[in-house]
């Protein structure tokens, strides 16, 4: 929409994998730009979620390559230093149910970049504040809504001052009412100029906020586009079959 | 009842001194055996396959021989594979078959405790794990500092319940002649030719034993519990 620049970040090249002898994704091919919104579509079992964690190296790839800032991610010895800058949203949220809401998301920061207390807790409150979430900095996770964690998870994932943030789809463990509420902090997320890659099932979010539209099926990207050229003038009739099933 | 009485004030000395060894075994077995089990359940997780197998093999073979066996097997057998600890007394206290008895309930409580802790660590949500990755931290730090506290929430009671069976257990390193409570007991009943009362005895004090440390285990949980839900 704005702020997307010609920088490569992530360039996938002829990306496969297999879970065992089941092939998921066959031969991905994209580039991503340094401030791209991308959002991610296409029915379940299509690669999506797959996809998007081979990005942090949560799965292995067993074909191709990715290179972020074109650095093979393959050839990586460790891969903490990639997912210091490739941060994730997960579907079931995943905060650490052992440390209150400001202690899930100081502790990376502290630990894995070695940064100061004092400066993260500030940079913390004012992340909380962001997503609307300041006074329940003191509460632990399972006092909170799927909406409220699903916030706390994004700041969470910004605190570490990612490159890129990964979601992966965000609100589809959410109750409908709650959907909102995270749509909104990652509508304004977009308009910071951070480079996200999303994988959803939210089309009217997708079409307003992303810059590029991505449909996978069966293991392949079948479309990409922006979100004019997949919702409106798409020629591909598996593209058209499924907008007409989610719209 | 004045038997009773008549024992337990008569022989008072010798069952403090065995309460005493009996806590130092048992306490110290806790500590060690909950250490070493953490440490047998990563590597029975771990992705070294020789490693995997060790911990395997251990499990099984402590697991399926008996504890008074494994205690004569740890006494007499160091000596012989060349480990001696020298015979230094501490006012009456052998440390030499102190420390055999403390090894050998060790060896048995790692293995019960490394399953326990296997358990607790296989029951974390695997998100847990991946959330803790995504923010770039290593395997070991994920598995300590994300998974490990998780998991002993979830094992308190089970683990309430090991420390329990090592005091109870602790009796049986009386065979190696470490003068603990249940060798008190024996003691007793063979200088005073009174065959039930000091078994009773003991047999209450034990049941002390484990009790208070049923009160301490609860209300360690009921806190746990209450430090997810405080506002």
């Amino acid at each position: 929409m704005q702020t997307v620049s010609n920088e490569k970040i992530i360039t996938i090249e002829h990306l496969s994998k297999n879970y065992n002898t089941l092939p998921v994704l066959k031969d991905i091919n994209l580039t991503v730009n340094k401030g791209e919104v991308i959002a991610i579509i296409g029915p379940s079992g299509s690669g999506k979620s797959t996809m998007l964690r081979c990005l942090n190296a949560l799965e292995t790839i067993s074909g191709g390559e990715i290179f972020y800032k074109d650095k093979p991610v393959s050839k990586m010895k460790k891969y903490s230093k990639l997912r210091e800058e490739v941060g994730m949203v997960f579907q079931h949220f995943n905060l650490f149910s052992h440390m209150t809401v400001l202690e899930n998301i100081i502790y990376a920061p502290m630990k894995v970049k070695k940064r100061a207390k004092d400066t993260i807790v500030i940079e913390a409150t004012n992340l909380l504040e962001a997503v609307g979430l300041k006074e329940k900095k003191d509460v632990y996770p399972e006092m909170l809504s799927g909406g409220q964690k699903q916030r706390v998870a994004i700041a969470r994932a910004l605190a570490m001052q990612p490159e890129v943030l990964l979601f992966d789809e965000p609100t589809s463990a959410l109750d409908p009412e709650m959907v909102g509420e995270v749509l909104s902090v990652m509508k304004n997320l977009a308009k910071t100029g951070m480079t996200m890659l999303i994988v959803t099932h939210e089309m009217g979010f997708a079409r307003e906020v992303a810059d590029r539209v991505i449909f996978m099926d069966e293991g392949y990207i079948m479309e990409d586009g922006t979100p004019e050229d997949v919702f409106e003038n798409t020629q591909n009739q598996r593209v058209k079959a499924f907008l007409s099933k989610m719209l | 009842m004045a038997v009773f009485w008549k024992i337990l004030v008569k022989y008072r000395m010798l069952f403090i001194g065995g309460l005493k060894i009996t806590l130092i075994v048992s306490i110290l077995t806790i500590i060690f055996g909950t250490f070493f089990g953490i440490l047998m359940s990563f590597m029975k997780m771990s992705k070294i396959k020789p490693i995997r197998w060790f911990a395997n093999a251990y499990v099984e073979f402590i697991r399926g021989t008996p504890v008074l066996v494994q205690i004569s097997l740890v006494f007499y057998g160091l000596p012989m594979m060349g480990i001696v600890i020298p015979s230094i007394m501490i006012g009456d206290i052998d440390i030499s078959r102190l420390s055999a008895g403390i090894i050998a309930l060790t060896i048995n409580t790692t293995a019960y405790i490394c399953e326990i802790v296997r358990g607790g660590i296989i029951s974390v949500d695997r998100g847990q794990t991946e959330a803790a990755l995504a923010l770039g931290m290593g395997n070991a730090r994920t598995l300590i500092c994300i998974v490990l506290p998780q998991a002993m929430k979830n094992i308190l009671p089970s683990m309430g319940n090991e420390f329990i069976t090592i005091i109870k257990t602790s009796s049986q390193v009386s065979v190696i002649g470490i003068g603990e409570l249940m060798y008190a007991a024996d003691t007793i009943r063979g200088i005073s030719f009174e065959p039930m009362a000091p078994l009773i005895i003991v047999a209450l004090i034990y049941f002390l034993i484990t009790s208070v440390f049923s009160i301490i285990l609860n209300n360690l949980e009921k806190r746990m519990a209450r430090s997810t839900q405080r506002l």
